[in-house]
């Protein structure tokens, strides 16, 4: 099914708010009385690193249009990031991260392909 | 000298540089929310309703490149599956609090104010769970008002959405360098990135994101196991790294 209209936009929104609800709510209301088990927290911990992992490789390396590999030719985007790696690691503050990145991937832009 | 209950106004301040640093990412969500076709209300209700960065920013590009609405549920699931996480280890800060708190407070739960939460519960002891519910709010605040100024600046104005879309990718990568504890998240970065790479070109579509997260979670949980089982814990992949700055950021906030 795609999504074009306001309402599907409605549709959307509504099952979004669930997905995104579920997880924030039932381990809370769960482990409020009950124990973690390890082998969940264990996995779940390499989670996010993967998921993240791979967006940032789909925007950087991928062509999202025909899925293909398109290697080191999205010059701009692949120095921001080296960029971003050192902000994110030296401030540790999100917004200064976000910021600088855009900033340098839009002033890259100029001299070398996105 | 004894502390006494924390004031809203102390809270506010407490979560104001949290607050600030929404205003961009809020900004570049709202114009590509719009861009994707969000009108002003839908952009109002998915601040509010949804309330994430990732979640938001994933939600408009995956309709930019026409998404399934499924795959769109399916990544979004994916990726709020650490809030289980995040949820488990606040539960013992918040046990004794009635239902609908709780409801209320999983709402507006999200990666930022959860570390302000989080550190402040542990190291003050008048920190209340209404205290933690006015940080949260603050922040859904400033982040909704920042989407809609997006969402304006995006229908006056015509910007380049390659770059705007890029702070995503910056998001992401603050995240994932926050989350490297040793040389094994490395490693399953990489693995992460290479398997990623291998099934978004073979499936031809976003699946592949979800086929290569499963696996490459798999692969660094058993990799663990291993080693652990091994009695490697001090070896050259799990040995602890020295978090850089700390918790600066926050601890400069509170206290």
């Amino acid at each position: 099914m795609s999504v074009t209209t306001t309402m599907d936009h409605f549709i959307l929104i509504v099952l979004s708010m669930c997905v995104a609800f579920v997880p924030r709510y039932l381990p809370m209301r769960i482990f409020a009385s009950r124990k973690i088990p390890d082998w969940f927290n264990e996995w779940m911990k390499y989670v996010p690193v993967s998921l993240f992992t791979a967006l940032v490789v789909k925007d950087v390396f991928l062509n999202t249009e025909t899925y293909t590999f398109v290697g080191f030719s999205n010059i701009a985007k692949i120095l921001a990031s080296l960029i971003v790696i050192a902000v994110s690691y030296f401030s540790r503050s999100m917004g200064l991260a976000v910021v600088v990145g855009l900033i340098a991937v839009a002033l890259l832009s100029v001299f070398v392909p996105v | 000298m004894k502390k006494s209950a924390t004031s809203l106004k102390e809270v506010f301040q407490i979560a104001m540089p949290l607050c600030l640093s929404y205003v961009p990412i809020g900004l570049a969500c709202g114009i590509l929310l719009h861009a994707a076709g969000f009108n002003f209300l839908m952009t109002a209700l998915v601040s509010m309703l949804v309330f994430s960065g990732g979640a938001q920013f994933m939600i408009a590009s995956m309709l930019t490149i026409q998404a399934p609405l499924q795959t769109i549920l399916l990544m979004l699931l994916f990726l709020e599956m650490r809030y289980a996480l995040l949820g488990s280890s606040l539960s013992q800060y918040v046990r004794g609090t009635s239902k609908k708190f709780l409801l209320i407070f999983a709402a507006s739960l999200n990666d930022e104010n959860y570390a302000v939460n989080y550190l402040k519960f542990a190291t003050d002891k008048t920190w209340t769970p209404q205290n933690a519910l006015s940080v949260e709010h603050f922040s859904l605040l400033f982040w909704t008002v920042s989407n809609l100024i997006g969402s304006l600046v995006g229908s006056f104005i015509t910007i380049n959405l390659t770059i705007v879309d890029y702070a995503l990718t910056a998001l992401f990568i603050y995240m994932i360098v926050m989350q490297i504890k040793n040389n094994l998240t490395i490693l399953i970065i990489v693995i992460s990135g290479v398997i990623a790479v291998i099934t978004m070109v073979w499936m031809k579509s976003t699946m592949g994101l979800v086929v290569a997260t499963l696996l490459a979670s798999l692969i660094g949980f058993a990799l663990e196991k291993i080693l652990v089982k091994k009695g490697m814990k001090k070896s050259f992949l799990l040995k602890k790294m020295k978090p850089n700055a700390g918790r600066k950021e926050i601890s400069k906030s509170g206290d």
